[in-house]
């Protein structure tokens, strides 16, 4: 594991990793994101199996966090594929949310990133169908942000259904 | 894997003969396991509505509700709420049963209900016994007629077990000098938390605040203790001085009624909310800092309060805060009243009162020691110059069993007196010890120390005698079980008859005859003794702690004024003033609790009652 | 010829569950599959934000309405790893056995599915008892017979009654005195073998193109297992092989389900084996209303019967969990590999093609 993180390090610059118990822990710019993903499927990370985001209020920030793993297959003994599950990440600007796709490098990040454009309200350019995949109604702020008050949306939203009779 | 073919399949006739596996419902029933989750009991002699069913219900479904015909104890700890549900939210997890303290909810194996009207799915759950009509035995049971009000006897399913209750239920052990160390010496016997043993004691309160109720004073115990949980000393300092300036003694020799109330404490330990008190009184070194406390606005009116007791010095520290002047006097060298006389060393070292007399000084009361009200200064020139009197004198005087040849023994409040701040006086080396209270035991277990330090390696021995069986004895438990600890020797259930001296003139021993009641039929104390049936008891040395009286007699004339209830006690108003204008007074003259915390809340109903009278 | 936009909608008899696919046909053969998800959407992610680390547990099972105790399971692990948990080895055996039992259950329902849209009822009808008769070993063990509320974290909330060992051991010979019938009626049978051969083929690149999990993996070949790969609870003490096939198509998928279900039940005697016979099953942890776990983040994953199960959970320090994200195989499989495996398939495989890839709605939605 060693030899990759050192590996990582000599080829990409503002980056900062963490090795604990068989995972590593990569933060990145966000510029650099797309040839980190890239240059670690051509290690043999080759299953994208997360795409999630954290909101960070008080920051004014938004982390998006990307879980790799690869298929190991058991009857080998792994050398360089030490490292179980990487995480990597990466923040951006709450207020403006805009970020790039991954789809060329990873076919399944379809949906995770569908997902997230309709719960955080993150727009990512090059997707080809940011529709909404869960909800049916608009909301003007992105529902699972911390500033989203639940109990106003379940006043206006449920106290104006009549009662059955 | 074998071959695929067309005929294989038809080996599936052989189950056209057999029986099938349909169970026709509602003429065949499947019984449910014994761990079953369904609708709930609660057994409302256990229950002490708590509410800490509601506090960790993840759907809310659980409500506390008034009942009428409850009436709510809160020195046992019990409310007159129960728990109600609505079985539209609940989800049958069954986290109400783990937490319940008393384990007094639990979960049956019925789970129909249908009912045209929705109100009936809000349910206040009973228990067989008290609710008869509901449950019904196994041949007038109907499964067609199943509902909340039919349901079936003795159908118990998941049950509260302590092994696997959410709560914790053993206590962080306070570390204690051992028996036999602490008799030969006035150590202190109780060493103390430190910092993250409190911290993991702190986190066992469930947060039902009954301690809050059962408590005299009714401090804010739960701001507190979670105050401590979070490493904020501080701030459970000043949480504790809104209604106890006197948190390092009482750390120590409270009755601690909270504790007697805790949740915890029915089936487990109860939290230890005394040594947590101790606990932040002695990590802050210096109050003032903390505490950050500033009196009020002068208002110009004096107060005169006599004795420097809980109550004394409680009333002297409100009344400051609201910006009164007050003096207090008292004829011993320094502040605690009785406190400081009575427990002795081991219990209650000098400094510990003397650091929370000191920071009351420090907020501008003015202290006048060693100064006896009626000897020193009348009481007349008080009633004069100040605006109000409040008396806190406490019990001063000590009973005597006026039996034969009883001006030889000792009495208990000298005795303990001289041996905490005056001169050690010479024991025996076997001593009897009369009485059954905590100042009799005070005053044993004092003995035996002194004992051991005054013969060395020598056989000496301390006994007691007390009217009282060991069922009815006065003392704490607690205090009973140390004195045992300490080998001193119980005599329960003899009276004394005569003290026996010798040829010279001293004391041989003592006779005693056997009880045969304490109590009347009524609870007075009216005790009948066998005449007959007499015991001898060698001994040395014989001290009486039988009772205390308070002393009127520096009030002169003033005295006949006073009123009194029918239990002996100063008859006050609501707002602590006694029947002679401009006096008011609180403390062991007017509770029957006989406690520190007691005369807190005393002399709180006084602070406001004498501001009260101030602004007329 | 013309193209038809058709709903394979929620209510469907080839369909298991809230799901509802829109395809453009021309004749027969699918052109293109959208897939729309969202009819179960509860919004679990953001609920568990406002209740505190252990009022969360009864909450959890509810995700996947068919078989809930992996998912109980992964939130425990994820919590004990935030917190720094160890569980007491009888309590490792017991979830062990408990999430065996569990996947046992959760593969004769997915039997009853393709069965039921197959059109074949009576293999369908076995398979549903004998679900049953494992679920009256649940009932007995936890209390219900569907959402268990039974892992928590630290280890478990019960220990097994008198005489349980014995009972499972007794059901488990019942259901596999019964192999010899279901191998003879469906698994050998030509008609099933002609339904379910080359249809929905998945290879070995387009499927590590595509994120599959599970058992879609291992019937293209690849030995793909968490229990192996990432050891958790008591899998690393007994020894066990993982079965895989080498086609990839839904006749192999089936066939890798029906040899997971008998190496479950050999396990499960194994382990009940080795078990130590007394024990604590679970850890004290802190008072539940005052439990605070130190800021952090974590990644947990393991095996349920439908494939890998990940949670991403993140504290901030506080009594309540900042951030819980699931990740379930059925994501990956229901909306990506499903699309693009109906291409060309004809319309009456769709249920076909569904049900073997094991895309559970509740599991998509959350």
């Amino acid at each position: 594991m060693k030899t990759l993180k050192k590996k990582i390090e000599s080829s990409f610059d503002n980056i900062n990793i963490t090795v604990t118990d068989n995972n590593m822990d990569i933060s990145i710019d966000k510029n650099g994101i797309v040839t980190l993903l890239s240059f670690l499927k051509n290690m043999g990370y080759e299953h994208l199996a997360l795409i999630s985001c954290v909101d960070l209020p008080d920051e004014k920030l938004l982390e998006i966090v990307y879980i790799l793993s690869a298929y190991m297959e058991n009857d080998k003994k792994f050398t360089e594929k030490e490292a179980r599950n990487i995480i990597v990440k990466t923040r951006i600007p709450r207020d403006k949310a805009n970020f790039v796709t991954v789809i060329d490098i990873f076919e399944n990040a379809e949906p995770y990133e569908r997902e997230l454009h309709e719960l955080f309200g993150i727009h990512f350019q090059g997707h080809p169908r940011l529709t909404p995949l869960f909800l049916e109604l608009e909301y003007k702020i992105p529902p699972f942000r911390k500033d989203f008050d639940t109990r106003k949306f379940v006043k206006q939203f449920f106290e104006n259904i009549p009662a059955v009779e | 894997m074998a071959e695929t073919s067309f005929i294989n399949p038809f080996k599936a006739i052989k189950y056209l003969f057999k029986k099938p596996k349909t169970l026709c419902y509602p003429f065949e029933l499947k019984e449910p396991a014994v761990r079953y989750r369904g609708f709930h009991i609660n057994d409302w002699d256990k229950c002490t509505g708590c509410g800490n069913c509601a506090d960790i219900c993840p759907n809310e479904a659980i409500e506390m509700v008034k009942i009428a015909e409850l009436v709510s104890k809160p020195e046992e700890g019990l409310k007159d709420e129960r728990p109600e549900l609505d079985y539209g939210r609940c989800c049958f997890c069954g986290l109400c049963v783990d937490i319940c303290p008393p384990g007094s909810l639990s979960l049956t194996r019925d789970y129909f209900h249908i009912h045209f009207n929705t109100d009936t799915f809000t349910f206040i759950p009973r228990d067989e016994k008290a609710d008869k009509d509901s449950f019904v035995s196994d041949d007038e049971y109907s499964v067609l007629k199943a509902s909340l009000s039919h349901r079936k006897k003795d159908y118990r399913g998941f049950s509260p077990e302590i092994e696997y209750a959410l709560f914790e239920t053993d206590r962080v052990r306070m570390p204690e000098i051992s028996p036999k160390k602490r008799k030969l010496s006035f150590i202190e016997q109780v060493i103390g938390y430190k910092k993250e043993e409190a911290i993991s004691e702190a986190t066992r309160c469930l947060g039902c605040k009954l301690c809050e109720q059962a408590c005299p004073a009714h401090l804010q115990i739960y701001e507190y203790i979670h105050a401590i949980a979070e490493d904020l000393p501080e701030k459970s300092l000043r949480k504790i001085f809104e209604d106890n300036p006197i948190p390092s003694m009482c750390g120590r020799i409270c009755m601690k009624h909270c504790e007697d109330a805790c949740s915890l404490s029915i089936r487990g330990d109860a939290l230890a909310i005394r040594w947590l008190k101790r606990f932040v009184a002695d990590t802050i070194d210096d109050y003032k800092k903390a505490l950050e406390i500033t009196p009020g606005k002068s208002t110009g009116k004096k107060i005169a309060v006599i004795g420097a007791g809980p109550s004394g010095l409680s009333l002297a520290y409100f009344l400051r805060l609201k910006g009164h002047d007050v003096i207090v006097f008292d004829e011993l060298p320094g502040g605690g009243g009785t406190l400081r006389t009575g427990p002795p060393t081991y219990r209650l070292p000098l400094d510990s009162i003397d650091k929370d007399v000191n920071y009351i000084k420090s907020l501008g009361v003015t202290f006048k020691f060693n100064t006896k009200v009626g000897k020193d200064i009348k009481f007349d020139k008080l009633l004069k110059d100040y605006d109000a009197v409040f008396l806190g004198i406490g019990n001063t005087v000590s009973f005597s069993t006026r039996v034969k040849n009883a001006e030889k023994c000792c009495l208990a409040l000298e005795y303990l007196e001289d041996n905490k701040i005056g001169k050690q006086r010479k024991v025996g080396k076997k001593v009897i010890v009369i009485g059954g209270g905590n100042v009799a035991m005070d005053v044993a277990r004092e003995t035996i120390r002194l004992q051991h330090m005054q013969h060395p390696k020598e056989k000496v021995v301390t006994k007691t005698v007390s009217l009282e069986d060991w069922h009815e004895l006065p003392a704490t438990e607690e205090e009973i079980e140390e004195a045992k600890e300490e080998d001193i020797q119980f005599n329960p259930a003899w009276g004394p008859k005569e003290v026996v001296l010798d040829s010279n003139g001293n004391i041989k021993g003592l006779e005693c005859k056997k009880v045969k009641s304490v109590f009347d039929g009524k609870g007075r104390f009216a005790p009948t003794f066998y005449e007959n049936k007499t015991q001898f008891l060698e001994g040395d040395m014989v001290i009486e702690a039988i009772g205390q009286r308070p002393d009127f007699s520096f009030m002169g004339k003033r005295a006949d004024k006073l009123q009194f209830t029918k239990r002996k006690k100063v008859k006050v108003d609501k707002n602590g003033m006694t029947s002679i204008p401009k006096v008011f007074a609180g403390g062991d003259i007017v509770n029957i609790n006989l406690d520190a915390v007691t005369a807190i809340a005393d002399a709180k109903v006084a602070a406001e009652g004498i501001t009260k009278y101030l602004l007329k | 010829m013309r193209e038809l936009e058709l709903y394979f909608g929620p209510q469907h008899l080839g369909m298991v569950g809230n799901f509802s696919i829109t395809l453009k046909v021309e004749g027969d053969r699918i052109k293109k599959a959208d897939a729309n998800p969202g009819y179960l959407h509860r919004g679990f992610e953001k609920l568990m934000e406002y209740r505190t680390w252990m009022q969360n547990f009864p909450l959890v099972c509810r995700i996947n309405v068919v078989e809930p105790d992996h998912i109980e399971l992964i939130y425990s692990m994820g919590v004990e790893k935030l917190a720094g948990i160890d569980v007491p080895l009888r309590g490792k055996f017991i979830r062990s056995i408990y999430c065996e039992l569990a996947r046992v259950g959760s593969h004769l329902f997915g039997l009853w599915a393709y069965s039921n849209m197959l059109g074949f009822d009576t293999v369908a009808q076995w398979a549903m008892y004998h679900r049953d008769l494992v679920l009256d070993l649940f009932e007995e063990l936890t209390g219900a017979r569907v959402y268990h509320i039974y892992i928590r974290p630290g280890g478990v909330r019960r220990d097994f009654p008198q005489g349980f060992e014995d009972k499972i051991i007794s059901t488990l010979h019942s259901i596999g005195g019964k192999v010899p019938d279901y191998n003879a009626t469906f698994f050998e049978n030509r008609l099933f073998e002609k339904r379910a051969k080359g249809v929905g083929t998945l290879t070995r690149e387009n499927a590590v193109k595509w994120g599959a999990v599970g058992h879609a993996m291992r019937a293209t070949g690849m030995k793909y297992d968490i229990r192996k790969i990432e050891p958790y609870a008591a899998y690393d003490q007994v020894e066990w092989e993982v079965p895989t096939r080498n086609e990839g198509d839904a006749y192999s998928r089936l066939l890798a389900i029906r040899d997971e279900m008998i190496e479950s039940v050999h396990m499960i005697f194994k382990l009940i084996d080795k078990m130590p016979k007394k024990g604590a099953v679970y850890t004290k942890t802190p008072n539940p209303f005052q439990w605070k776990i130190p800021a952090g983040e974590a990644y947990v994953r393991c095996e349920s019967s439908r494939g890998e199960l990940g949670l991403y959970i993140v504290s901030d320090g506080g009594d309540k969990p900042y951030r819980v994200h699931f990740r379930t195989p059925s994501y990956s499989h229901g909306l990506t590999i499903l699309e693009k495996v109906l291409e060309g398939e004809s319309i009456a495989d769709v249920g076909n093609i569904m049900i073997s890839l094991y895309v559970v709605a509740p599991e998509i939605d959350r």
